[in-house]
């Protein structure tokens, strides 16, 4: 039974993933359509990002908050590796040092992590 | 810097299909190494929450998304409906839908198979990594330059690197789930630990070169903003609707900055988007 239910939201997920990729779909792109997809790469991206840093899961608490402060570790990592990836272009780099700086900073402002 | 090597070398010397394979899955890297500690997650969890070793793994080898998967466990596990299970993970999957445009152009001309194979791995990272600098599909004003040098025309989305990118990212999300499934709770604090930051810090090395001007400044803080308020608020499809909004504000922006430099109508764009609620505050800001 469960492994039917996943079977069945699989179908969901792939249908969204692929529904505009199928060429007898009949829909034109105009130029400023297509403009407009430009940005959604960094529009969804940064969607994804902001609430893991601004409304990070805190212990004991159920519902979302936001944490807009300097003891915020993810927020300071997140600004660090703003920093760096202007600095080096790095991808790889930046996910390396961001990742040990902000397992670092949450057990300096924390006192738990990793 | 790595990228300009590389694409350098995909337009002097056509590369096999293998060695694009490769250079995907290598461009992929860190986007498939920040997703490790998550794929462990979802793995021990899935145990945790009372799924068999094969329904854990299923959930990443047919359901594919990290965030689908963490909520499926968590309602199937509290009893949930399939009805309650597919309206939850359609507001969920709905951003797809817009990776699903954006990459049309590119996709929809290629054969059947390689349609499937690529909308089933039509991730978050791969749709990143296809619409950031690191993709050679992004490179076609500069191949033009050199063009007569290769003598096979490269297509202009390199299929075989986005293939390479997609497959090793799902051999090592799947790895990483097994992973978690044999740990399963020996970690109970795991979930606790953060490490969803990963993924936060490779969207942003993305993210941040792709701010080239003042319409792109302007989409990213907006989707920004709606998405801190709208997840705020619990808000179904948060993301996809933060994404539009962005989306919106900075095409008006764009659209502004083009009349601004040319004739002036902005009277009219400005009132189709008046719609949007994102969109006005955006306004002001392209007129520096």
């Amino acid at each position: 039974m469960t492994f039917l239910i996943i079977c069945i939201l699989a179908a969901l997920v792939f249908l969204s993933r692929y529904l505009f990729l199928e060429p007898k779909l009949p829909i034109k792109l105009s130029a400023k359509g297509e403009r407009f997809l430009h940005f959604s790469a960094p529009t969804v991206l940064t969607a994804i990002a902001a609430p893991v840093v601004l409304l990070p899961e805190q212990a004991g608490s159920e519902s979302p908050e936001l944490w807009l402060a300097w003891d915020n570790p993810y927020l300071i990592a997140a600004l660090f590796c703003v920093v760096i990836i202007r600095l080096t272009g790095n991808v790889l780099l930046t996910t390396v040092l961001g990742m040990g700086g902000f397992v670092l900073l949450s057990q300096v402002l924390l006192g738990h992590g990793a | 810097m790595i990228p300009d090597t590389f694409s350098r070398l995909g337009r002097l010397n056509p590369l096999s299909p293998f060695s694009r394979f490769n250079r995907g899955a290598l461009a992929m890297s860190p986007l498939t190494i920040a997703v490790l500690p998550w794929g462990v997650l979802v793995g021990s969890l899935a145990i945790d929450a009372g799924f068999t070793l094969w329904e854990s793994q299923a959930l990443s080898a047919i359901l594919f998304a990290g965030a689908a998967q963490l909520v499926v466990i968590g309602m199937l596990s509290g009893g949930a409906g399939l009805l309650a299970l597919l309206v939850t993970v359609f507001f969920i999957t709905s951003r797809h839908l817009l990776y699903s445009v954006a990459m049309r152009s590119r996709i929809s001309p290629l054969p059947l198979r390689w349609r499937l194979v690529l909308g089933f791995l039509l991730t978050d990272e791969l749709f990143a990594l296809s619409s950031s600098g690191l993709s050679p599909s992004e490179q076609g004003s500069s191949a033009k330059k050199s063009a007569d040098k290769s003598a096979a025309v490269e297509p202009e989305f390199d299929r075989w690197f986005a293939l390479g990118a997609g497959l090793s990212f799902y051999l090592i999300w799947n790895l990483a789930t097994l992973a978690g499934i044999l740990l399963g709770n020996h970690f109970p604090q795991m979930s606790h630990w953060g490490l969803e930051f990963a993924v936060a810090a490779t969207f942003i090395a993305l993210v941040v070169p792709q701010i080239t001007g003042w319409p792109v400044a302007i989409s990213v803080f907006v989707a920004l903003l709606l998405s801190v308020m709208l997840h705020l608020y619990v808000v179904p499809g948060a993301l996809a609707l933060a994404a539009l909004g962005g989306m919106c504000a900075g095409y008006l922006a764009d659209q502004i900055a083009e009349s601004m430099s040319g004739e002036e109508r902005l009277g009219e764009s400005q009132s189709a988007f008046s719609e949007a609620s994102s969109c006005s505050e955006t306004s002001e800001e392209p007129t520096r």
